[in-house]
């Protein structure tokens, strides 16, 4: 079963190793298989070819390998450290002990350093090494496949986690001593995996064999599994791997042929493969971390400036009523103190106070609408529902005012969190605004143009043109400010409240002129990660 | 003069709000003219009267502060009373320091509202007069004829009728006439009420 992402702990939600791999990486994944398989084709034809006197390359190619495993396994450690899951440790260990075993490898191999190899290991010894290897690879990646769905083992991996490491580390150290003690001494007991320096032998064959069958249940249990950009990746590394076991054992003519570099070129392929991964994931979600960071702390504070904007805006439009009904009833005393009360005037005043008392409720009331249940809560939304259900809501007002409207949708839109009841809001008053600035004018089609698109892989923009006044440079900056407005019957206080809404959602909100005439407001809101 | 010469101008785009200061400042005798927006006030012709102006500081399309530089600018000496829903210091400051009468804060009591108003009218009407007086003084000045200018300035200058004559190199018979002659066309009763009114019209036109 797939494990919502949301039940993680909120701070392993973006490892390498949880977040799922996104349609680029998936299809440069399916890039690299390509050309991989195409590059083995291409080497079949010369796979038998020797290569004399390139013995001499053997020690860089290991050098090469043992360094990019063991970065692989030192991130993959840390990953460890960071998510506790025994999956990602046992693979982590798997690096490490490939990493490692490919030192006694070639120092034992025979004709690079000495006849025989540097360390003194008979025939059978490297090519042990090299089974060992073979079959551990896919082993320790069979395991992470195996491990990766027992959930968080918090419970069992309570320890401090460098002590586990260490405990980790000096067991494959162990090891892989171990193996080389017994390759260098004990010839004799070994099975009989080489004929000769660089012929193998008939035992060889069910190294290459189970070497297979287990890439293949690993690669098997992994696309059943698979979830994360690392899952991904590891199989490739394991597609990779078995073409390297594959050029080695079938297609090559032995040791130092062009089908044996061509594997050993493969082997640091899949090697680099996952270290390249893990750095340039590091690197990204560092970035997106940074980015995260910042993007809350402009929603921390957007939200501090909606709270006084509402304030000052309810204390604003309630204040009106009232100052206009004090000032009714001073006046209506002053009628009647006179000489001779005027009764008509003190009347006319009474009247405006019960009307003033009316509007004053009426704003108590929307401003209660407004904060009502549900104006907090977030779900994920395709934006262009919500155009539509707006545009139906204004087809009246769109009719009356001789509208016509163009609504540019990009139906493969990614959906946004954000709550529906506020983003209806941003749009009604977008549009209304839009219709309004229209109103006057008569030399052309009145055209409300709507647009929803792709803004950058993560976020989606909606834009709103009309082709109406626009407004001036002078004009343009102070939109945004509260008590702004260029309407006789405005408060001043929509694009203000839009802007404010836009911001707590994450995204901006700004204003151009449209090309030839009329505003265009456009706002961004972040995807919902997929 | 009448109070119902005196004449309250209000700009604010709330109508009940404007129906309100109409109101109150017609109980008093005022004559209360509004309007919805500065536009209007300015397309509106005014009456030569003592008066002022009521200004909402939130107004459609520009805040009130603007529309007072606006006026300073243009050369419009209205005493102006700001009102406000959402007064703050700073921006009252920048009301007063650009010669706002008073910065009133809605709701407010009648009485400060009146007594701003009247102290608007007040100004405006001590302006009009001074004026009036000023542009009487220069009309009177105009009269003069040149050498008779000359006269005026050195005797002001304190000099007496026989340096005016060496200076200016007439008799000074000449220069008695001439002198009686101003002291007639500025309706001067004595010489230090000449020196008054020769110290206004130079205050005036060092002004301009």
């Amino acid at each position: 079963m797939l494990k919502p992402v949301s039940e993680m702990p909120d701070d392993q939600k973006f490892l390498v190793s949880t977040v799922p791999p996104s349609r680029e990486q998936t299809r440069l994944a399916a890039w690299v298989m390509l050309v991989l398989l195409l590059a083995l084709i291409a080497t079949v034809p010369f796979a038998r070819v020797p290569l004399d006197n390139t013995e001499v390359l053997l020690p860089a190619y290991a050098t090469a390998v043992l360094m990019s495993e063991l970065i692989t396994s030192a991130l993959l450690f840390v990953l460890f450290s960071i998510q506790r899951s025994r999956a990602v440790l046992v693979l982590a260990i798997g690096y490490a002990f490939t990493a490692l075993m490919i030192g006694p490898w070639v120092l034992t191999f025979p004709g690079v350093f000495g006849a025989s190899g540097l360390l003194d290991a008979g025939l059978q010894g490297t090519a042990l090494i090299a089974a060992v290897r073979r079959i551990g690879f896919p082993l320790f990646v069979l395991g992470y496949a195996a491990l990766k769905d027992a959930g968080p083992t918090a419970r069992d991996m309570r320890g401090p986690a460098h002590r586990v490491i260490l405990g980790s580390l000096a067991s494959v150290v162990a090891a892989v001593c171990g193996l080389t003690w017994l390759s260098v001494t004990g010839d004799e007991v070994l099975p009989r995996l080489m004929a000769d320096n660089s012929q193998v032998s008939e035992v060889w064959r069910y190294v290459p064999a189970s070497a297979s069958v287990l890439c293949l249940a690993a690669l098997a249990l992994l696309w059943f599994r698979r979830r994360s950009v690392l899952d991904l990746w590891l199989m490739v590394v394991l597609c990779v791997w078995l073409i390297e076991t594959f050029l080695l054992a079938y297609l090559s003519a032995g040791r130092f042929s062009i089908g044996w570099w061509a594997g050993r070129i493969y082997g640091l392929t899949s090697a680099s493969t996952v270290m390249l991964v893990l750095l340039s994931e590091t690197t990204a979600l560092y970035a997106r971390l940074a980015r995260s960071v910042s993007a809350e702390r402009r929603i921390r504070e957007g939200r501090l400036t909606t709270l006084e904007v509402l304030s000052a805006s309810i204390a604003h439009e309630v204040n009106q009523p009232l100052a206009s009904m004090v000032t009714h009833a001073d006046a209506g005393l002053r009628w009647l103190e006179r000489r001779s009360p005027d009764l008509d005037e003190a009347k006319a005043a009474l009247k405006s106070i019960v009307s003033d008392g009316h509007r004053a409720a009426k704003i108590i009331e929307s401003v209660r609408m407004a904060f009502r249940k549900g104006t907090q809560d977030r779900i994920p939304l395709n934006i262009n529902e919500l155009i539509q259900e707006v545009l139906a809501h204004t087809r009246s007002e769109v009719r009356l005012n001789r509208v016509s409207i163009q609504a540019e949708l990009n139906g493969r839109l990614p959906l946004v969190i954000g709550n529906p009841v506020q983003l209806q809001q941003v749009l009604f008053n977008l549009i209304t605004n839009a219709i309004d600035a229209m109103s006057s004018v008569t030399d052309r089609a009145r055209v409300l143009r709507i647009r929803s698109e792709l803004h950058k892989p993560d976020s989606i923009m909606v834009s709103v043109e009309d082709v109406g006044i626009g407004l001036d440079a002078e004009h343009k900056d102070k939109i945004f400010e509260p008590f702004f407005t260029t309407k006789s019957h405005g408060l001043g206080m929509g694009l203000m409240i839009c802007q404010s809404i836009i911001e707590a959602h994450g995204g901006r909100l700004w204003m151009m002129n449209n090309i030839p005439q009329g505003a265009a407001f456009h706002f961004t809101l972040p995807a919902e990660l997929a | 003069m009448n109070p119902d010469q005196y004449f309250v101008f209000i700009v604010d785009d709330d109508p009940s709000m404007r129906r309100s200061l109409e109101s109150l400042l017609r109980s008093v005798g005022l004559t209360p003219r509004s309007f919805e927006s500065a536009h209007d006030f300015l397309l509106a012709e005014r009456p030569e009267a003592p008066s002022c102006l009521v200004l909402d500081v939130r107004l459609p399309g520009r805040s009130g502060l603007e529309f007072q530089r606006e006026l300073i600018n243009s050369g419009v000496s209205l005493p102006i009373i700001f009102i406000t829903g959402h007064g703050d210091i700073p921006m009252s400051v920048a009301a007063m320091k650009a010669g706002a009468v008073e910065f009133l804060t809605k709701p407010f009591r009648d009485q400060d509202f009146l007594d701003a108003v009247h102290r608007g009218i007040g100004y405006d009407r001590d302006r009009r007069e001074k004026s009036a007086i000023l542009a009487d003084l220069q009309e009177r000045f105009k009269s003069l004829t040149p050498r008779e200018r000359e006269v005026m300035a050195l005797v002001v200058a304190g000099r007496l009728n026989k340096q005016i004559a060496a200076e200016l190199q007439l008799s000074e018979i000449t220069v008695k006439v001439h002198r009686a002659r101003v002291m007639f066309k500025m309706r001067a009763k004595s010489l230090p009420d000449l020196v008054r009114i020769a110290d206004r019209l130079t205050a005036d036109s060092l002004k301009s």
